[in-house]
């Protein structure tokens, strides 16, 4: 029983395992300079480095923040628009052709004028995650919020609610599953975008670190940030399927990535 | 049709700000852009720079459809490869991109690669799971009618995966998108996201402002010929749900 558990571990880990001993054997093997190729040990100790400093604790915060901000906004301005243009063909005739037509623009192409608009800090970079974020959220919550149980609005309109009340307290919850969706699909949006800006215009900022130690040939503490920024990624992801999860109770995640 | 008049109503506002005397210098009204366009198409200056984000696409895509379908229909693929793809899968791809160009140089091979990869995890994750909700009933009918394991892949398996897989496509395609002009914006010598990133620091406006649209209108002609594409292959779909 164990024993197949273990082996059933191991077959999982196995291409993690395979790689990193590859890595390992790599960078022993002289092949290579350090500095293309460092050993698991050197990145372990930058590593360490990394989480015990405060200085590079707060480019941690600076990433965290301009990503989370921009993706709250998103997410309140995204759900509120989605939601009115699931319910109202009017606001749906208005928004849906601007949101579809320009949905495959890469939106970092603005990120130039951004930076003259909001200056290089961090609100240039907050107002692009914004802008990505934006368009999942909407889409998903608009078709959420059109595939509303029609016998859910009737009775609760025959019940005496009012429209708002409607809004909130039918239509949201029922499209929580689907806002959920778009939430998962913008939330490592964000953390692209701001790694993105961060690398293209910044002195600060995790994607500024990985840029910064890369041009001072710390290739090793690149990727101590590259690992720091990837373990970033997957607790928000992991963040995001738990506040799912409490949330959207009654609706079960089927293994959609979730193994 | 109230869309288009929003945008017009857009445009022409932007078209009246722009030409107020007071606007700053780096707000191009509309029509100069336009203008600006048809001469940066005319002397040639903007051509040399478009392309290099196909051959990424095409690579990372075939490899994530190939390896979805397969890992969703072979249980020891899906146990070896799925876990790893599944755990990586909301790391943003692009931090690899120092690492890259370190090992392979800075030309078009690292950003090849590094969109090569991203392409990857939406097309594999969404060939997986297209593979895997294969109706049983069809896959018992055809093994019962003595289909092979090669029929019932190529025949069941594959055409069921394929409103996802193009799902997944969709989304790689906007991906490489983003993943090339940043990496044109952060590395490059050539390339639209290089121009924009050129034109920006020489204070050139109208050359930043017609890259941009050249970027939107690659981005959205690019959307297009995917979505033809797949209301050619999948014509049976659109005639049952539609």
């Amino acid at each position: 029983m164990t024993r197949s558990l273990v082996m059933g571990v191991l077959r999982r880990l196995s291409l993690v395992l395979a790689g990193l001993t590859v890595w390992e054997l790599v960078a022993r093997s002289g092949m290579f300079s350090p500095i293309i190729v460092p050993s698991l040990a050197r990145i372990g100790r930058e590593l360490w480095f990394l989480a015990t400093s405060p200085g590079s604790l707060v480019e941690v915060w600076q990433s965290l923040f301009r990503g989370l901000s921009g993706f709250a906004l998103a997410s309140v301005v995204g759900v509120t628009l989605g939601v009115v243009m699931g319910r109202s063909a009017v606001a749906a005739a208005f928004l849906s052709p601007i949101f579809s037509g320009t949905y495959p623009i890469p939106k970092i192409a603005l990120f130039p004028i951004f930076i003259y608009l909001f200056g290089i800090g961090s609100l240039a970079k907050v107002v692009l995650v914004f802008l990505e974020c934006l368009y999942p959220i909407v889409v998903t919550t608009h078709a959420g919020s059109r595939a509303v149980n029609r016998v859910l609005l009737w009775s609760a309109a025959n019940m005496g609610a009012s429209r708002g009340r409607i809004l909130a307290r039918v239509v949201v919850p029922a499209a929580a599953p689907f806002i959920f969706a778009g939430f998962r699909i913008a939330l490592p949006i964000a953390m692209v975008v701001v790694i993105i800006t961060e690398m293209i215009s910044s002195a600060d900022g995790l994607g500024y670190l990985v840029m910064y130690s890369l041009a001072s040939f710390k290739t090793d503490r690149m990727l101590a940030a590259v690992v720091v920024i990837s373990l970033l990624g997957l607790a928000l992801d992991r963040l995001m399927v738990a506040l799912r999860d409490r949330l959207v109770f009654w609706e079960r995640l089927d293994s959609y990535y979730a193994e | 049709m109230i869309g288009w008049g929003l945008l017009a109503a857009v445009l022409g506002l932007w078209q009246l700000v722009a030409t107020r005397p007071e606007h700053p210098e780096f707000v191009l009204s509309p029509v100069e852009i336009a203008v600006h366009f048809a001469a940066a198409l005319r002397s040639g200056e903007l051509l040399p720079h478009v392309g290099a984000s196909l051959p990424g696409f095409v690579l990372g895509s075939a490899i994530g459809v190939i390896l979805g379908l397969l890992a969703g229909v072979a249980r020891s693929l899906d146990q070896m490869l799925s876990p790893v793809v599944f755990l990586t899968y909301p790391v943003p791809k692009i931090v690899f991109l120092p690492i890259v160009m370190l090992w392979i140089g800075i030309g078009d091979a690292s950003k090849i690669v590094i969109i090569a990869l991203a392409c990857f995890y939406p097309c594999f994750v969404n060939a997986y799971y297209g593979a895997r909700s294969t109706p049983r009933i069809m896959v018992w009918a055809s093994l019962n009618m003595g289909a092979r394991r090669s029929q019932v892949f190529g025949k069941i398996v594959v055409p069921s995966a394929l409103p996802l897989v193009f799902a997944g496509l969709r989304v790689s395609l906007a991906l490489s998108f983003i993943l090339l002009f940043s990496t044109e914006m952060i590395n490059a010598r050539s390339g639209l996201g290089f121009l924009i990133r050129q034109a920006e620091s020489s204070l050139r406006f109208d050359l930043m402002y017609v890259s941009i649209v050249a970027v939107a209108a690659l981005g959205y002609a690019s959307d297009q010929l995917l979505l033809l594409a797949r209301r050619r292959v999948l014509a049976w779909q659109a005639a049952t749900t539609r």
